[in-house]
């Protein structure tokens, strides 16, 4: 076997784009898609065939990961989709300010203070209940596309 | 209410009670209270009497209704206490009310009354003597046979219907009695009443005869003769099970289910064979009960078309009905001269069948025209119940005696008429052509299939060829026609597709037999509808549109996939036997008919490689029917196995071994067998890369064509030097190419290409297989070693390859064996710290972690129990360290979205890596059980119980109870519970306090499970933990120490024992609780050593339930029973089998006295 080349390195820098495109066909379940402008996760993926002995394409059901709405696309399998780039990064939560923002402390040590509290009301009570209690907080906070959310929380210090 | 009231009031007040109740109910008004009062009534002790007046005198019917229900429901209850002349008086009182009130226009009670009358009868069955018996039967027989009139004698017959489905095990109703019961029940009625019950049936259907046939118009007594067919008929199916011809089968247990039919005939159809014996030939067969049946119904035809009778009448239903299962009788009932006597009855009843289904062309040209096709499709029944029961030559000779044509003429008549049916080919409705195709396809399927087994040699008289061949030439013109008008519907994606795919699966295996039947004819016929297809195609190319052709091309592929080869169905499927015997003049390879064909579809298969004729010719669709075609035919006919040539079957030695010889030289090694297998390398290589996005035709070629060919090792020996080969197996370890398949068909070629190492040395395939993933791990090495890891991992197209290529591992991890497995190891030392490092990085991408985590279990299930002790702990320790990474990961973690949709798709998820780390400790505990490593692994230290506790003691706080919702991770997480339980009770001790609560906790959990497998494995794991403690604390060491002494927790709080806790929960569990009876041992097993370690507590338990106990005589029963318990057939108080046993007798017998008053206290 040759082994003239190496095929498989990776050659996106980190950050270089926002989505990569990816053939309709190899989307999994419970991976990302774009589906109208809009980063999705796929909950549902079903194959069909335009007329009997055309091509498949694939039916995605989508649920936007930001507003929880549901969208759906239809692609012929062969061609290629956009799959947004998710990021999740670990702050450690350092203050919550009174008009709903939280201060958060990045791995260079410098504040991030750009980014509100989450609407979701578990979520909430969860961090507001857990500073007040001076306990040591992760939150982990989702980036695609452009738009930031709180996705998760984690207690690390001790009580 | 009070039991056994007598003044006339209080039975009128009991009457406007209930009947207000079923007013009340039918109106909808309060009827939760109308319910309560209703169901007093049946729980009174003795309600005889108020029953018996509601019966008697309430003009409503519903309450009569009622009345009789709760008569049953008591009775039923207080049997044991009932005196023989009440129970007596019950049945009879029912009988009359049922014979007295005939004429009552509310059907529903009557029935309703002698179905009770049944089941009273059934449970005194076995105590009532003969002679008690047969008084209420004498009075039966009199009704029957007309004493009484028209009304009372239906409801004679109907009394007798109940009578019998209540007998019958499969439609008895439930009265609490074990099965035995029920079984001897059968016995005893199968033996001693049916065939009497037969008779008057007959009687009285005889005695009604000459008024139904004289007279013009409908007459009542034409329904006494319904009734009688129907009983006649349910009679004639009961599951005889004493006249069986082995006579074998009457010593069978009682719980075997017995298979009538052996799986290579396809049966769909219902066709129950009757099988009697001797002793019925008087009244089934010599009393001229078939002349009689058939004249009645000949009657009845010539009236159709007057007033009161026609085609679909319950009468000529229910008579058409008898006389098809007339035709299926066999057995001893027929004496042994030669099959004579039964060919005369086939040939009598045939006599009168005919006329329903011929000439095939008028009746369905009548059908067309609004006749009802049920009488037809009848006769298409008693044709299949004919063909089960006879060899092929005597179904062809019954019909010639009367006509001047064979019966299989007169089958492929109505089938070709059926086929040339405008309506046969739509899919959308169930018409009455497809049903009448499907019966006269499993009649030939039932002729054919008895022919297959005999060896097929001159099975078939020639008419049958001939007419199987022009049927067959029918069949694949309909099918070819149907194709190509279908070619154009977009019917897709719909449930109703796969349903039809399975139906036509069947549909087109019965083809392959009647093609098989006729192979000389049919085999060249499918070679020119092919050839002149390809020829359309190629000259058509670019200018006609071809898809009609090429959905015809589809259907005649499979069609000569299923004529040409079996489905192996994971076996070496082998040539078809009437292909093997027939086609002997033949020598020379190549003008051998199945040569040509095969060899003509793979020459067309292998222009797809051209681009430009693919692109023109070969949609997916039709590519697909080609991957199908290939995968099939190149199991039974592609370098056929040398040894199959010695064949030990010396019967068809002689002819089939010219056939073996000619097939063998032509494909096997020697001939053009190479050659194919190279071409359908090529095809799949092409058809991989060239069709994107094809999830369906990717999956034949990964998943059946290619892993088929690897399954055989002389194949994969062949594979090894064909340069088609190692393309693709080059291109697969070393291209972009493919990764546009999805991911899972990476691990499926994975899995192949590996596997194809078993055709070479030791040597070879251990560098093959580091060849082939090489740059797999190399860049897995690669990817974690980056400083800015983070940020690369999560761009979708690292994700995508970091998927791709874990999937590709996992292939090659599931193919491990012997000769591969140093190699695999290898594999996975190397991507060890990487997948650590992945791990760690997709933190969040619980997909990710998945596929991560299920490569390192199949990883070590592969392996472990191969390793050395060195290199098990090498093993360990990185099965550790991911455990303890994957629990710090996720332990305290909060996910939020706002779509519940995605939260719980994230929790599956969690639970599917959960799922995968349990089998990971799984796994770890095979070792062991099985070990093939030259010293013991405790060499090096290491315990398997300890790791694997360790291990638990990681992922049992990541348990929770929401997750034990799960059923896989539920059954697997008690598997392994209950089996560490076992193996390794001591090390329980070891645990702390919190880990410990947690497992028995879920463990209490486990013993309220509704799935009894899992209620076992808490059982069985609680016999266990109790028993060590036992043993140990009577040697006098700690056994299981505080744990089961009891301890403060963390907040102060005093927690109990575990061993009384669960002494306590498992008495409730046993005594108040619902639970299937087949799980008493089990729990009996594992009270036994919890109670012998807590006797104390096992008293005052015990005390406790008798002073909570009112009635006083409960008390003693009580008392008694739980002294019985732990005393009584010798028990001791040791651990062994016979005490188990002992035991488990004792349990049965205290739950059996007591478990009754107390859930009802």
């Amino acid at each position: 076997m040759s082994d003239e080349e190496h095929h498989f390195e990776s050659k996106a820098d980190a950050g270089a784009s926002k989505t990569y495109p990816q053939q309709a066909g190899t989307i999994r379940k419970n991976g990302y898609i774009v589906i109208k402008a809009r980063p999705c996760k796929v909950v549902e993926v079903s194959t069909s065939k335009t007329g009997k002995h055309g091509h498949a394409k694939c039916h995605f059901v989508g649920i936007d990961i930001f507003t929880a709405k549901k969208l759906e696309d239809i692609v012929p399998s062969s061609h290629n989709c956009d799959v947004p780039h998710v990021n999740r990064t670990d702050y450690q939560l350092i203050d919550i300010s009174e008009d709903g923002f939280v201060s958060l402390l990045t791995e260079s040590g410098s504040t991030k203070d750009d980014l509100r509290l989450p609407t979701d009301e578990n979520l909430l009570t969860q961090i507001k209940e857990g500073f007040a209690e001076g306990k040591d907080l992760i939150v982990t906070v989702m980036s695609a596309m452009g738009e930031e959310q709180i996705c998760a929380l984690k207690d690390i210090g001790p009580k | 209410m009070q039991g056994e009231p007598s003044d006339l009031g209080h039975l009128q007040s009991i009457m406007r009670a209930i009947e207000l109740a079923c007013s009340s109910i039918q109106m909808n008004f309060n009827p939760s209270e109308a319910e309560a009062t209703i169901l007093s009534l049946s729980q009174t002790p003795h309600p005889y009497q108020a029953c018996k007046f509601i019966l008697e005198h309430s003009q409503v019917a519903d309450a009569r209704f009622h009345a009789v229900a709760a008569v049953r429901d008591a009775a039923l209850r207080e049997w044991s206490v009932l005196t023989s002349v009440d129970k007596r008086s019950l049945i009879s009182f029912c009988l009359c009310y049922v014979m007295q009130h005939a004429s009552l226009p509310e059907g529903y009670v009557q029935t309703k009354v002698s179905s009770v009358a049944a089941q009273l009868m059934k449970r005194g069955w076995l105590e009532f003597a003969a002679a008690e018996k047969e008084a209420f039967f004498v009075e039966v027989k009199q009704s029957i046979i007309g004493r009484h009139g028209v009304d009372v004698q239906i409801s004679g017959i109907n009394f007798l219907a109940s009578l019998v489905s209540e007998f019958s095990p499969s439609t008895s109703t439930a009265i609490g009695l074990p099965r035995e019961f029920h079984e001897q029940c059968r016995v005893s009625l199968e033996l001693d009443y049916l065939k009497t019950f037969y008779s008057w049936a007959q009687e009285a259907a005889l005695g009604v005869t000459n008024r139904i046939v004289e007279s013009d118009s409908a007459v009542p007594e034409a329904k006494v003769c319904t009734a009688a067919l129907c009983l006649m008929l349910q009679i004639l199916n009961w599951d005889f099970q004493h006249y069986s011809s082995d006579g074998a089968r009457s010593s069978i247990n009682v719980f075997s289910v017995d298979i009538r039919y052996n799986g290579s005939s396809a049966i769909r159809s219902e066709c129950i064979l009757v099988q009697l014996g001797p002793s019925w030939r008087d009244i089934l067969i010599s009393s001229g009960h078939v002349g009689w049946l058939l004249s009645v119904y000949g009657a009845l035809r010539l009236k159709f078309s007057s007033e009161g009778y026609w085609l679909d009448c319950p009468i000529a239903v229910s008579a058409r009905k008898l006389i098809v299962q007339l035709c299926s009788l066999t057995g001893t009932i027929f004496p042994s001269d030669n099959h004579q006597m039964q060919e005369h009855h086939l040939v009598q009843l045939l006599s009168g069948i005919v006329q329903w289904i011929h000439p095939p062309d008028e009746i369905s040209k009548a059908i067309e025209c609004g006749r009802s096709e049920s009488e037809m499709l009848d006769g298409c029944r008693a044709l299949l119940a004919v063909a089960t029961i006879t060899s092929p030559f005597v179904f062809d000779g019954l019909l010639k005696s009367i006509c001047h044509f064979g019966t299989i003429s007169l089958l492929s008549a109505l089938m070709s008429n059926i086929l040339k049916s405008p309506m046969i080919n739509n899919p959308e409705e169930e018409t009455w052509s497809c049903v009448a195709r499907d019966i006269l396809l499993d009649t030939w399927t039932a002729l054919l299939a008895t022919a297959e087994c005999s060896n097929g040699i001159a099975f078939l008289p020639s008419e049958g060829i001939s007419a199987a061949a022009s049927l067959f030439a029918l069949i694949v013109e309909s099918e070819v026609k149907a194709a190509s008008t279908s070619a154009f519907n977009d019917d897709d994606g719909s449930d109703y597709f796969q349903a039809s795919i399975s139906g036509m699966d069947e549909r087109l295996s019965s083809y392959g037999l009647i093609a098989r039947a006729s192979i000389e004819f049919s085999v060249p016929l499918l070679t020119r509808l092919l050839s002149e297809r390809f020829a359309w195609l190629h000259q058509g190319r670019g200018t006609a549109d071809p898809t009609a052709t090429l959905e015809e091309l589809y259907s005649l592929l499979l069609i000569c996939g299923h004529v040409l080869a079996d489905e192996g169905e994971g076996e070496l499927p082998l040539v078809p036997e009437a292909i093997q015997t027939q086609f002997v003049d033949i020598t020379e390879a190549n003008k051998h008919p199945v040569v040509i064909l095969s060899c003509s579809i793979l020459y067309f298969a292998e222009k797809s490689v051209d681009p430009e004729i693919r692109a023109s010719i070969f949609s997916p669709r039709l590519m697909e029917a080609v991957i199908w075609f290939l995968a099939r035919w190149s199991c039974t006919y592609l370098l056929p196995p040398e040894d199959n040539r010695d064949s030990n079957n010396s019967l068809v030695q002689d002819t089939s071994q010219q056939f073996r010889k000619t097939i063998c030289d032509f494909f096997g090694e020697h001939g053009q067998g190479k050659h194919a297998l190279d071409a359908i390398v090529r095809i799949s290589m092409a058809a991989l890369i060239s069709y994107p996005g094809e999830k369906d035709l990717q999956e034949l070629i990964c998943r059946q064509l290619l892993r088929g060919l690897v399954r055989r090792k002389d194949i994969c020996v062949h594979l090894l030097v064909l340069d088609s080969w190692h393309n693709l197996a080059n291109s697969f370890a070393n291209d972009r190419t493919f990764f546009s398949l999805n991911a899972a068909l990476q691990r499926s070629l994975a899995q192949t290409l590996v596997l194809q190492a078993s055709g070479m040395k030791h040597f070879e395939a251990s560098l093959y297989v580091r060849d082939l993933m090489s740059h797999t791990t190399a860049y897995l090495v690669e990817l974690s070693g980056k400083n800015n890891l983070i940020s690369v991992a999560q761009l979708p197209d690292t994700i995508m390859m970091v998927s791709c290529l874990m999937e590709r591992l996992r292939g090659a991890a599931s193919a491990t064996e012997p000769r591969t497995q140093k190699a695999v190891y290898d594999l996975g030392i190397s991507v060890m710290s990487p997948v650590l490092v992945l791990i760690e990085a997709y933190k969040h991408e619980s997909a990710v972690v998945y596929l991560l985590v299920k490569f390192v279990a199949q990883w070590v299930d592969g392996q472990i129990i191969y390793l050395e002790a060195q290199e098990t702990a090498v093993l360990v320790n990185f099965c550790m360290s991911l455990l303890k990474l994957y629990s710090s990961h996720n332990i305290g973690q909060i996910s939020m979205s706002r779509s519940s949709t995605l939260i719980n798709e994230a929790k599956a998820e969690k639970f599917k890596c959960l799922r995968a780390l349990l089998q990971l400790l799984a796994s770890l505990c095979s070792k062991d059980l099985v070990d093939f490593s030259s010293e013991p692994i405790e060499s090096q230290g290491i315990s398997i119980g300890q790791v694997v506790y360790v291990g638990l003691h990681i992922i049992t706080p990541l348990v929770s109870m929401d997750s034990l919702k799960y059923p896989k991770l539920c059954h697997d997480y008690f598997s392994l519970l209950s089996h560490m339980l076992e193996v390794y009770p001591e090390m329980v001790a070891q645990l702390n306090a919190e880990a410990f609560v947690h497992i028995m906790a879920t463990l209490d959990f486990g013993l309220h499970h509704q799935d009894i497998e899992i209620v076992d494995k808490c059982l069985r794991a609680l016999k266990a933990l109790a028993s060590y403690h036992y043993k140990e604390t009577i040697a006098g060491r700690l056994g299981l120490g505080l744990h089961a002494a009891g301890f403060k927790d963390s907040d102060g709080k005093f927690l109990e024992g575990i061993i009384s806790r669960f002494l306590f929960s498992l008495l409730q569990l046993l005594l108040f609780e619902d639970y299937s009876p087949d799980l008493v041992s089990a729990a009996a097993d594992a009270l036994l050593p919890l109670i012998l370690c807590e006797q104390g507590l096992y008293q005052q338990l015990g005390n406790e339930l008798i002073e909570r106990q009112t009635d006083p005589e409960h008390k003693s029963r009580l008392a008694n029973a739980l002294h019985a318990l732990v005393s009584s057939n010798r028990l001791s108080s040791t651990l062994d089998r016979i005490n188990y046993q002992r035991f488990r007798k004792n349990l049965l017998g205290f739950l059996i006295e007591v478990r009754g008053f107390l859930r009802k206290a």
